[in-house]
Order: structure tokens, then C-alpha cells, then sequence
């Protein structure tokens, strides 16, 4: 098994409840390569500087998506990212509620993705680069609250012990 | 070639509805992320739309690699079957396309792509197959619901945890692909 040297900072293990030491931590660790760029792909797409996007408004979307997708945990996750953001009580872009809606449609249903979705973006003030970081996020969560909801449920089938 | 509900196993294009990076353009670290991606990035528009960000792209590739070719674990041909089954869950008739060639190209076969494309549901020339195709349709449509009852089925085909958590990826990162594919532009067939 690869012995990669992960700190104990992982969002995955921290909202699927994994810590150091368990079966489960461990063999998730097989696959040491997608552990850690899994969690570099969480850190460039929140604190990747973008035009247009702050972070503030991204953890605002992540926040959105988790509480839309029940994903009870990562919402948590989110939320006490945003308390800590120093930007925080700045008010939001006036595009915000344009990206709320674009990540809510495409995290309840991918087909509803369409051109008029990306014209309402760019009329919103989004230029091309922060639409791509913007469907970036919402995808990647997508994939990471289903990573924390399986990981969960194989411990729950491991009898509650991870 | 396989030809049903709207999904083929035939090559498709993909047309941007973003102004893709051109690459006269790119900078040092977006060419050298597009390299690290896909041998045929700086000529495909999704791509290159990627690349915009090329950070995120970045690790994102990095991801992806070793989630669908890494080796050891999960045969391949079952994560691509994972990605395939999840592709026609989310309607994704581009991404489809390609991972059903490359469970063709792995398995040497395409009687389950057949059933994938008629009913994922019930898909599957084995108990292993059918166990793969439904906890992706379970990963996909109900994320929040799943429980020890979904992994059970994939121990009782003889499935290692090692294996279990490479299905896990594979049918995930799928949730993360098809978004970006279905959210940023089209597929268009390569003879229009």
C-alpha cells in the first residue's frame, strides 16, 4: 500500500467520518492518487483566484448544492469555510443568484444543461473562464458528495465500525 | 455499431458552447496542464475549454487518470462499465459513446452495451455485471439514500473493498464528467 503521506486535513475523511487508523481510511488509501488530487481538485477550485468569482460567492454555490443534494456533512463542510472567509460580510456579486440557479439545475439534473443556461451566466457578468470555474464546482462537488455518501454507506455495511 | 434510444457506440464530436482557448493564446502552464490531460487536448474543444482554468483542469485530469487506468483493483472494462451505466442514467449520449467503445475495446464484447442501452436497470451478462449496473444507478439517482444494503450485492459477487472503492470512483467522477459535457456545450455527429 502507498505510503503517501496525507494529512489529517481531508474534507472526504472528515465528512464521511474516516480518521486515521481505520480499515476504511486505510483502504481508501489504495488509491493514494485520487485521495490527493481529489482534495488539490477542492483546494484550486475554491482558492484559485477568478475573475468575478470570490471565493466567498463559490462556498455560497457549495453550500447550495450540498443542502439541495442532502449532503448533510459537506454542507458543514462548507459552511464553516464560508464563517471563516474574511470576505465573508462582503455582499455577494450581483451574479449570485444566476449561479445559484445554474448549480442547482445542473446538480438535480445534468440534462438540464443548455446554451440559454450559459447566455444567462454571460448576461449575469460572467465571463468565459469564471463559467468554467463555476460548472467546474458544481460538478466536482456532484462527484465528491457521492464519494462521501459511498464511503459512508460501506461503513454502514461494515457493521457502524469504519 | 450499436444505434438505440438515442445513445451509439459510434464516435461522436463534441461542439463548445464557450469560447475554447485558442492556442496561439495558451499560456506555459496551459499548455503544459493540456499535455498532462489527454494526448489529443490541444485539438479538442472540451479540452481546451477546460484549460481556461488550468489548475482545476489539472487536477482533475489527475483524478481521473487514476480513477479509470490505474492498475490493480477493479478490472478496467467493469469501471468503464460503471461509466457507461452512469452516462446513460444522466442522458450524457457523448460521454456514452466513448465509454461504451472502451468497454468494447477491454472486453472484446458488446452484447452488454446492448442491454445498457435498452435498460440499465436490468443490464448485465452476469450476477457481477448486474451488481456493477445497479450501485451505479443507486450512486447516481439517490446519493443521499444509500446504505449497507447497496454494498451488499457487491460483496456477495466476491467484490474486494479495494475493488468496491474503485467502482465507487469510477461511477462518482462520472456524476463530475457528464456535468461538464452536458452543461458546456453538445455532441455532434462527426459527419455533420
Amino acid at each position: 500500500m502507498p505510503a503517501l503521506d496525507i494529512p489529517d486535513n481531508d474534507v472526504i475523511d472528515h465528512a464521511a467520518g474516516l480518521v486515521p487508523g481505520d480499515a476504511l481510511h486505510s483502504a481508501r488509501r489504495f488509491r493514494a492518487k485520487v485521495v490527493e488530487a481529489t482534495q488539490a481538485s477542492h483546494d484550486a477550485l475554491l482558492e484559485q483566484p477568478v475573475g468575478g468569482l470570490s471565493t466567498a460567492d463559490r462556498l455560497r454555490v457549495a453550500i447550495h448544492v450540498c443542502t439541495l443534494a442532502s449532503a448533510t456533512s459537506l454542507a458543514q463542510h462548507y459552511q464553516a469555510r464560508l464563517a471563516a472567509d474574511a470576505a465573508r460580510d462582503a455582499p455577494p456579486a450581483a451574479a449570485l443568484p444566476a449561479m445559484l440557479q445554474f448549480a442547482a439545475a445542473l446538480t438535480t439534473d445534468p440534462r438540464n444543461g443548455d446554451r440559454a443556461a450559459i447566455d444567462a451566466l454571460r448576461h449575469a457578468g460572467l465571463a468565459d473562464p469564471a463559467i468554467v470555474a463555476l460548472a467546474q464546482l458544481v460538478a466536482f462537488l456532484s462527484y465528491q458528495l457521492r464519494v462521501v455518501a459511498g464511503l459512508k454507506a460501506m461503513r454502514a455495511s461494515r457493521g457502524g465500525t469504519p | 455499431m450499436i444505434r438505440r434510444n438515442g445513445f451509439t457506440d459510434e464516435s461522436l464530436e463534441w461542439r463548445s458552447w464557450l469560447e475554447p482557448l485558442r492556442i496561439a493564446d495558451a499560456s506555459p502552464l496551459q499548455l503544459e496542464v493540456l499535455d498532462e490531460s489527454h494526448a489529443q487536448s490541444r485539438t479538442s474543444p472540451y479540452y481546451l475549454t477546460l484549460a481556461h482554468q488550468p489548475l482545476m483542469l489539472r487536477h482533475r485530469s489527475a483524478a481521473y487518470n487514476a480513477i479509470m487506468y490505474a492498475p490493480g483493483g477493479l478490472p478496467r472494462a467493469e469501471r468503464e462499465l460503471g461509466a457507461m451505466v452512469v452516462s446513460v442514467t444522466n442522458g450524457c449520449v457523448y460521454c456514452t459513446s466513448v465509454h461504451a467503445q472502451r468497454f468494447e475495446q477491454l472486453a472484446k464484447r458488446s452484447d452488454t452495451v446492448e442491454q445498457v442501452f435498452d435498460n440499465p436497470a436490468s443490464a448485465g451478462t452476469s450476477e457481477r455485471e448486474r451488481a456493477i449496473a445497479r450501485f451505479a444507478i443507486a450512486v447516481t439517482e439517490r446519493p443521499h439514500a444509500l446504505g449497507a444494503d447497496d454494498i451488499a450485492p457487491l460483496r456477495a459477487v466476491a467484490m474486494t473493498e479495494e475493488e468496491i472503492i474503485d467502482l465507487l470512483h469510477a461511477v462518482a467522477i462520472f456524476g463530475w464528467a457528464n456535468r461538464l459535457m452536458q452543461n458546456l456545450g453538445e455532441p455532434a455527429d462527426t459527419t455533420t
